[in-house]
């Protein structure tokens, strides 16, 4: 399982990369991807819109199933990757060269996992 | 919660990486790491393998065992044939399904039984429920057995290798079966799926040999595919799942059967099926089902919903469980959905070109009010979001083998008609465009369709001269003497000449009589057909007549005349069989080493059973002499009550000592058109050889009615005129004509032989004794190879084989030698012309200028008059015409 050591992560498998202190790219991680299989539509939000820490901002949509992106920051979508319009399957292909959203303005951020934590985590998540 | 089952593949699922679920209590592979898309892409364009040894396999056997699938299963045993599959459903005592199943029969002893894996002892507990009032056996042999289901355009290449050559079933049709062995392994093979693919086979072997075939298959290209990618190729075919479109629905009630569409061909109401589970409600949703196909309504009632393809015309992602409205009014809810791939395509019908480049549709199955119609638009309530989608009538099609072809929904757009007013302008391009069409097909061409001919120039003259325009009805008149009364004045000579062609005609067949009002072959069928129907009611005719039954022919694949199938002209006057519900026709049984050739003593025994009152010899694909004489002979000595017809529009110019003499070897009809080997322009003709006394004198005199006034009131006397003409050329020329062409035929034959080219037919008897010559060019290939020849010049037909699925598989070219005999090809050019189309054909060699030097000298038909005296008739002719 890829989990790059410069990133964070929440426990619903999203990963954020701060740009800076109060904006932050947003996507889902290798396991995620990996769980929902060929990713075949991502329902792309409007730049704009707010988002909050613990809902859910986005649809990721697999051939068999259909998975929340909860959003690991409060703030406003400053920029989608339209890309994933075209080609979902950039989120199996390389979802960490593919976010899903920019989030700028942030005001509250969850407690997120660094890489370390995360891979530990995920243990628990494969015994369940 | 009970241990996980796991068949007897499943280490190799695990071996592979796939993910793995709880499927039906089954530990089965979702996906391998490629993921769905992959696998099934891989499925359309190639081969896909499953692993669906999870499905439960019963063997039904027992002196009543027929008595007894005839009572719980909804189709009609008794017309299931031995080596054919059929699909059916088990239906409950309220017409809802406990399961739907595939029926085998590839033993006379027994029938094999395929159920859903979820269902397995649900449906041992119904079935057993029964079997205890007839006196079967039923064993479970889901734990002996293994199942691999082998889907793809790809498929067939990969098992006829296994095979060493041979082909996976006899017959290429769906639903049949084969028992066989592979490495000395005992196999059996049925032309069956889930994946809609038109080449898709599921294999049945040992549990313990199922770890080699897979390897095999894998071996040799197969794709492993696992449930997922099932799910969606089931989907995109609108196969129905059980638990999603059959079965139980989301308001808890039974789903009716007759809401799920294949339940039109699962479900038999024959006679014999008796008073079958779930028989009345089932009656009452089909007498319901038929309404509503008329767009009468108020049956809705009795069938409120129906399971139809849907597709989302925005974005996003129909799942089953969203509901559905219409006009904000709920009228049901998708029972099946996701995104399913497809690659892209350029081009056009036949030229249609699969390219690499995928995309992604959603579509789905859903539940809807029976109101709905094709085209319908719905909303679907995609997690409170409200998305536009259209009701369709499918998702894909079969039809053109060996691909399914994705069919995407398109709005009907009103098409703006583009007609010029400048007709001057327009009738001068039209002239000149048939002259240059005139130059290639009759200077610069080789014509090779074995059922076309050009004409002579005194045939053409005589065919665009004066009576061409007109009518001349007539009719024998009982008062006076049968007599022919005409209608129409100005018709003397007319009358005339057909006396003259009748004649002429009769002394050509050798019979007692001939109609040449008939303007086709397909014609002269209808017309005959009619006038059987017609002579067999005749004796009452205060009730409707009934149909003609069974009749024995030559099976279309195998090159029966389409005008001599269901499908063609049969298709008014064929009675369907109460008992197998299907037309009653038998087809004619083709050796096992030539397929090409009638098996005479297997006919024999279809003839004792069937007792056929009409066979009809003669294909549009034909190497070969019919066995006239010995089923003549054979039904005489049986005292079989039928009449002998042999449709000889390919072959009607060989008639004679080269071929065959129909009415001398016992035919007693001879229908034929007469452009493809005889000399005329484009009609029929119909003879028969019965004499005044004969009680089927009464047959002919009808045959006349049913030509006119039957089938033409204006029977085309420009044309008929020159027909007489090409009578008079085939009576003076035949025996050289025939003998050229018979000569020439197993000449090119042996010729595209010795140039590397895969000639079919027994190289005994030089490939052929008619004046065809079919090639194999690969399978699927035939179509591109004849437009390769096309460009080079060279036209044939793209042909299926007897092994082919149809004509868009097509994998052989047919060819005629009779055009270019006629315009005096010998052996030398036919020499030249094998080595040039072997050349194009195996090699691309561009050969179209060598074509038309070939062809370049070789432009005035022969086998026709060129004296002096017809040189200035023609002439003064031609100079009346205005030519």
């Amino acid at each position: 399982m890829n989990i790059p050591v410069e990133l964070k992560y929440s426990k619903t498998h999203e990963w954020v990369k701060m740009l800076d202190e109060t904006s932050a790219l947003i996507g889902i991680t290798d396991y995620a991807q990996d769980a929902l299989g060929d990713v075949v539509f991502v329902d792309i939000p409007e730049v704009g819109d707010a988002v909050t820490v613990g809902e859910s901002f986005t649809d990721v949509e697999s051939v068999k199933a259909v998975s929340e992106v909860i959003s690991p920051v409060s703030g406003e979508i400053a920029e989608v990757n339209d890309a994933l319009d075209e080609a979902p399957e950039l989120l199996n292909q390389d979802c960490y060269g593919n976010w899903i959203i920019k989030v700028s303005g942030i005001t509250e951020t969850e407690e997120l996992l660094d890489a370390v934590a995360y891979e530990e985590y995920l243990k628990t998540c494969e015994e369940e | 919660m009970s241990e996980l089952k796991q068949t007897v593949l499943h280490d190799v699922h695990v071996e592979l990486g796939a993910k793995m679920v709880d499927f039906g209590g089954w530990d089965m592979p979702i996906q391998y790491p490629c993921g769905i898309v992959e696998e099934h892409l891989a499925t359309r364009q190639g081969c896909g393998i499953f692993d669906v040894s999870h499905m439960g396999r019963l063997v039904i056997s027992g002196p009543q065992m027929v008595e007894f699938l005839q009572h719980v299963l909804s189709s009609n045993v008794e017309a299931l044939e031995l080596n054919q599959a059929q699909y059916c459903i088990i239906p409950n005592e309220t017409g809802g399904a406990v399961d739907d199943a595939y029926l085998y029969r590839y033993e006379e002893g027994n029938y094999f039984l395929v159920i859903n894996a979820a269902n397995i002892d649900k449906d041992k507990a119904h079935l057993f429920s029964y079997a205890k009032d007839y006196d079967v056996t039923i064993e479970d042999v889901s734990d002996k057995t293994a199942s691999i289901s082998i889907q793809g355009p790809k498929s067939k290449e990969i098992l006829i290798s296994m095979l060493g050559g041979q082909q996976p079933t006899e017959d290429p049709s769906k639903n049949a079966l084969a028992t066989t062995e592979i490495d000395g392994i005992p196999v059996r093979i049925a032309k069956t799926g889930y994946t809609g693919e038109p080449l898709g086979y599921e294999i049945f072997v040992a549990s313990e040999k199922a770890g080699y075939f897979w390897k095999k298959l894998m071996d040799m290209g197969a794709h492993p595919a696992a449930l997922g990618a099932r799910d969606t190729l089931r989907l995109e075919a609108a196969l129905p799942l059980y638990g999603h479109e059959m079965g139980i629905n989301k308001y808890g009630e039974d789903i009716p059967i007759f809401s799920v569409p294949l339940a039109k061909f699962a479900v038999s109401f024959a006679e014999n099926k008796g008073d079958f589970v779930g028989r009345k409600p089932l009656q009452k949703q089909a007498a319901a089902f038929r309404r509503i196909l008329n767009r009468d309504f108020a049956a809705c009632v009795d069938l409120p919903y129906r399971i139809r393809p849907i597709a989302l015309l925005e974005k996003g992602v129909l799942r089953a469980g969203f509901p559905v409205y219409r006009d904000g009014e709920e009228v049901g809810y998708v029972t099946s959905g996701t995104m399913v791939p497809y690659f892209n395509t350029e081009g056009e019908g036949m030229a249609t070109e699969i390219l690499d480049e995928m995309s992604r549709r959603s579509i789905g199955l859903a539940y809807l009010k029976s109101d709905l119609i094709n085209d319908d638009h719905v909303q679907i309530d995609v997690r409170g979001k409200k998305l536009d989608a259209v009701v369709v009538p499918y998702h894909m099609r079969t039809d053109a083998p060996p691909f399914a072809r994705p069919i995407l929904w398109q709005p009907e757009e009103e098409e703006e008609l583009h007609v010029s007013d400048d007709y001057a302008a327009k009738a001068a391009a039209l002239l000149k465009k048939a002259a240059g069409n005139q130059v290639w097909r009759q200077s610069e061409c080789v014509n090779l369709i074995p059922s076309e001919m050009t004409a002579s120039p005194a045939v053409h003259a005589l065919c665009a001269s004066d009576p061409s325009n007109r009518y001349a009805e007539h009719k024998k008149v009982r008062a006076f003497y049968d007599s022919e009364v005409f209608y129409y004045q100005g018709t003397k000579f007319i009358e005339e000449v057909e006396c003259l062609l009748v004649d002429e005609m009769r002394k050509y067949l050798g019979c007692t009589e001939v109609e040449t009002r008939v303007t086709s072959g397909q014609m002269a069928n209808t017309a005959v057909f009619s006038a059987l129907m017609d002579f067999k009611n005749r004796v009452d005719r205060k009730v409707t007549p009934k149909r003609l039954g069974y009749i024995m022919n030559n099976h279309i694949i195998r090159g029966g005349h389409l005008s001599a199938q269901p499908m063609g002209a049969l298709h008014d006057y064929i009675a369907v069989d109460p008992v197998t519900e299907k037309p009653a026709l038998v087809n004619f049984p083709v050796c096992a080493d030539n397929p090409y050739k009638i098996d005479v003593e297997a006919a024999k025994e279809l003839l004792l059973r069937y007792r056929p009152e009409l066979i009809i010899f003669g294909k549009s694909m034909v190497l070969h002499k019919e066995p006239v004489a010995e089923i003549r002979k054979f039904v005489d000595e049986q005292g079989i009550q039928t009449t002998i017809m042999y449709d000889m529009a390919h072959v009607l110019g060989l008639v004679g000592d080269h071929f065959q003499k129909p009415f001398e070897e016992g035919a007693e009809i001879v229908t034929g058109s007469t452009h493809k080997t005889f000399f005329g322009p484009q009609r029929g003709v119909i003879g028969t050889n019965w004499k005044k006394e004969d009680l089927k004198y009464g047959l002919w005199e009808t045959i006349e009615t049913r030509a006119f006034p039957g089938s033409v009131s204006n029977h085309h006397l420009g044309t008929q005129l020159g027909m007489l003409m090409a009578a008079y050329e085939m009576n003076a020329f035949r025996d050289a004509y025939q003998s050229a062409v018979v000569h020439n035929a197993k000449y090119f034959a042996k010729c595209l032989k010795e140039a590397g080219m895969d000639v079919a037919g027994d190289p005994a008897i030089d490939y052929t004794e008619t004046h065809q010559v079919i090639t194999s060019v690969g399978y699927g290939q035939g179509y591109e190879v004849a437009e390769r020849l096309e460009r080079n010049n060279i036209i044939v037909n793209y042909q299926a084989t007897p092994d082919n699925e149809g004509f868009t598989a097509s994998g052989a070219l047919r060819m005629g030698v009779s055009e270019m005999t006629r315009f005096g090809f010998g052996e030398a050019e036919f020499k030249k012309l094998a080595e040039l189309m072997a050349d194009c054909v195996l090699n691309g060699a561009e050969v179209g200028e060598e074509i038309k030097k070939l062809r370049a000298g070789f432009t005035e038909p022969k086998y026709c008059f060129t004296d002096a005296q017809m040189e200035g008739a023609l002439g003064a002719l031609s100079e009346k015409l205005g030519f």
